[in-house]
């Protein structure tokens, strides 16, 4: 069994018009060490992360599902258990461009050491934790010392993974880790997220499939708050079977070999009013009479799920 | 006889002063330090390199929005100076990186398009709303009518890039200078404005400077790449030629840097240099890419810096690897 199972869990927001639906009926099990979640802006994975570390804004409508860390529905319990037990301790996040969130006047290692001080660890041992945390990253020792505008964007980024890292979780949720990074910098994150890959389990949340290939043993493609295809990366590497994967697979640049590049007309669909039927049917390119209705996910091959009617 | 070269830049300089309290000189900032390229008429070109590097200063050089400390820039034959910049704004085009930044929030769509070509000398609203009408079109915002009262926030990311695009263009330009025009916008969306700029590029045999720093949409856009790090130009050649074969230490790491999407990717570590890129306060004395090189030659390459040379035809490097 896996280490987190989802089931239909839906975050829907508040707003003037109506309820955004940014989660939309999302159920995924961790199986391997790490799945990535592809998908474009707006299309509720960055929701999803939240929602399943129960981050949640004030202006929420619904929300609803279960969702099971090592067997245990973590939704059920209170929010000072989940903040004690569950937060951090077991679930870390990186957040989107996080190495900008560190405060200016604090120390890089007393910051990356609170969470554990926090939680009522003591000094000497959270630094200690600190320290083995940083050198797992390549974060050297005395830049512990340093404040946060000493360092440069890479090494900001690898002190948020270590400060992820501490608290020894078994699971870290990444949110575009390397978005905001260089190319070699960024290669070199992606260098150090699959050397602790041995030690913790991840959830890569991308826009970014080219980047998203380097860490993944499953695959999971979002659109319009729901998950449309989920399956083993290999299998979403070389033949995804969504007419969605297939376009965003067949739009992606690369560097060697003549491949005609193609895009998806039209944008993704507002989540307050989504099509009715399959969300993708509009922009769709195979839609038949039948994507009227909403297509379920369905195991089209094994351990390939497809949301489409083609494979249904 | 038309001259072939549209745009020559010899040896510019770009530096910033820093000041201490005010009115100290501290230093300069060498943003853009010795460039040299020319880009011949209805080519497009590529400027990569990484943040910091100072492409985005090299830009807003050439557009005359910095003015540079030494070097010249010719456009059309033509040596540009204060007095012509009135011409010559209405002879380059600037695609912005962030549309939504570019487009002032209070104009609508007609607004914005029009503003260029009434500074440019255009009074007669017929011939203007007719231009309007052709940019629109070019961009592909079609239906016309439907897009012209409309105000930036009502559009998605593609569709204000197009607007700025076709702000671009509607005085009939020839040389667009491209900063960043998709680092903004989604996967999907990226290549259908690619796509676009390169048939504007044909059609209107534009000469085109595309900024960036991700190699892999090059390719697909432009005719030669120049690569840039630590503000000088360290690599030139044609696309193919750069990709296959790569020159200079730190285009081959940067090659090796980005992934293409490829299951395989998970059990390969990138071998990526030490280090970080220079900084452009105190650049290292000779190449600037010798503390991260990993053929660096003792003696030499941190002493002395590397010339441009010709090891192949029309493949410029700058490196002592190939003298």
């Amino acid at each position: 069994m896996g280490v987190l199972r989802v089931e239909d869990l839906r975050l829907y927001f508040k707003t003037k018009k109506g309820p955004v639906q940014a989660v939309d009926g999302v159920s995924f099990e961790l199986k391997s060490r790490a799945l990535v979640i592809v998908g474009e802006s707006g299309c509720g994975k960055t929701s999803l992360a939240r929602a399943i570390l129960r981050l949640l804004p004030r202006n929420v409508h619904t929300y609803t599902g279960r969702v099971f860390l090592n067997g245990v529905d973590v939704m059920e319990l209170s929010e000072e258990r989940f903040q004690q037990e569950v937060r951090w301790t077991k679930i870390a996040l990186v957040p989107q461009a996080a190495m900008n969130s560190l405060n200016p006047v604090i120390k890089v290692g007393d910051q990356v050491a609170e969470p554990l001080i926090m939680r009522g660890m003591e000094k000497e041992n959270a630094l200690k934790r600190v320290r083995d945390a940083s050198e797992l990253v390549g974060l050297p020792l005395d830049f512990l010392n340093r404040y946060p505008f000493e360092l440069s964007g890479g090494m900001r980024q690898r002190a948020i993974i270590a400060m992820a890292l501490a608290a020894k979780p078994t699971l870290i949720i990444l949110d575009e880790p390397t978005s905001a990074l260089d190319v070699l910098t960024q290669a070199n994150i992606m260098n150090v997220l699959k050397r602790i890959k041995s030690e913790v389990n991840f959830i890569l949340i991308t826009h970014d499939i080219a980047i998203s290939s380097e860490l993944a043993d499953e695959a999971a493609v979002m659109y319009a708050g729901q998950v449309v295809e989920l399956c083993k990366a290999g299998d979403f590497y070389n033949k995804p079977l969504h007419p969605y994967s297939n376009k965003l697979m067949a739009s992606v640049p690369t560097l060697h070999g003549e491949k005609k590049l193609d895009f998806i007309p039209g944008q993704p669909p507002s989540l307050i009013n989504p099509p009715k039927g399959c969300r993708f049917a509009p922009r769709c390119s195979l839609r038949f009479e039948r994507c009227k209705e909403e297509p379920p996910l369905v195991e089209a091959e094994e351990g390939h799920f497809v949301k489409c009617w083609l494979n249904a | 006889m038309q001259d072939e070269k549209l745009l020559v830049v010899k040896d510019i300089h770009t530096w910033f002063e820093l000041r201490r309290w005010g009115f100290f000189h501290a230093g300069f900032v060498r943003a853009v330090d010795g460039v040299d390229f020319e880009i011949r008429r209805g080519e497009a070109v590529a400027i990569v390199g990484e943040s910091g590097c100072g492409k985005t200063t090299l830009a807003r050089t050439i557009l005359g929005l910095c003015s540079p400390i030494s070097g010249e820039v010719f456009f059309d034959g033509k040596r540009l100076e204060a007095s012509k910049m009135r011409w010559y704004r209405s002879q380059v085009g600037y695609v912005q990186q962030d549309p939504y930044g570019a487009l002032p929030s209070f104009m609508n769509v007609h607004r914005i398009l029009e503003e260029p070509i009434r500074i440019n000398g255009v009074w007669r609203k017929a011939e203007g709303r007719k231009r309007i009408r052709k940019a629109l079109e070019e961009v592909k915002l079609t239906p016309v009518e439907e897009y012209l009262p409309k105000f930036p926030h009502m559009l998605s990311g593609g569709e204000q890039q197009r607007v700025v695009i076709a702000r671009a263009i509607i005085l009939k330009p020839k040389l667009l200078v491209a900063d960043e025009p998709v680092s903004m916008l989604d996967a999907s969306v990226r290549v259908e404005i690619l796509e676009l700029l390169r048939e504007l590029q044909r059609i209107h045999n534009l000469a085109v400077i595309y900024i960036t720093h991700d190699l892999s949409t090059v390719r697909y856009f432009s005719e030669r790449i120049f690569i840039m790090y630590g503000a000088k130009l360290v690599e030139k050649a044609e696309v193919k030629e750069l990709l296959y074969n790569p020159l200079h230490p730190y285009t081959k790491a940067l090659l090796a840097a980005i992934p293409d999407p490829d299951p395989e990717n998970v059990s390969k570590f990138r071998e990526v240099p030490p280090g970080e890129p220079p900084s452009l306060l105190n650049p290292p004395p000779g190449c600037r890419f010798h503390p991260r090189c990993h053929a660096f030659i003792n003696g030499l390459c941190d002493v002395e810096e590397p010339p441009e040379l010709e090891p192949k035809e029309m493949h410029f490097v700058a490196c002592w690897l190939y003298q």
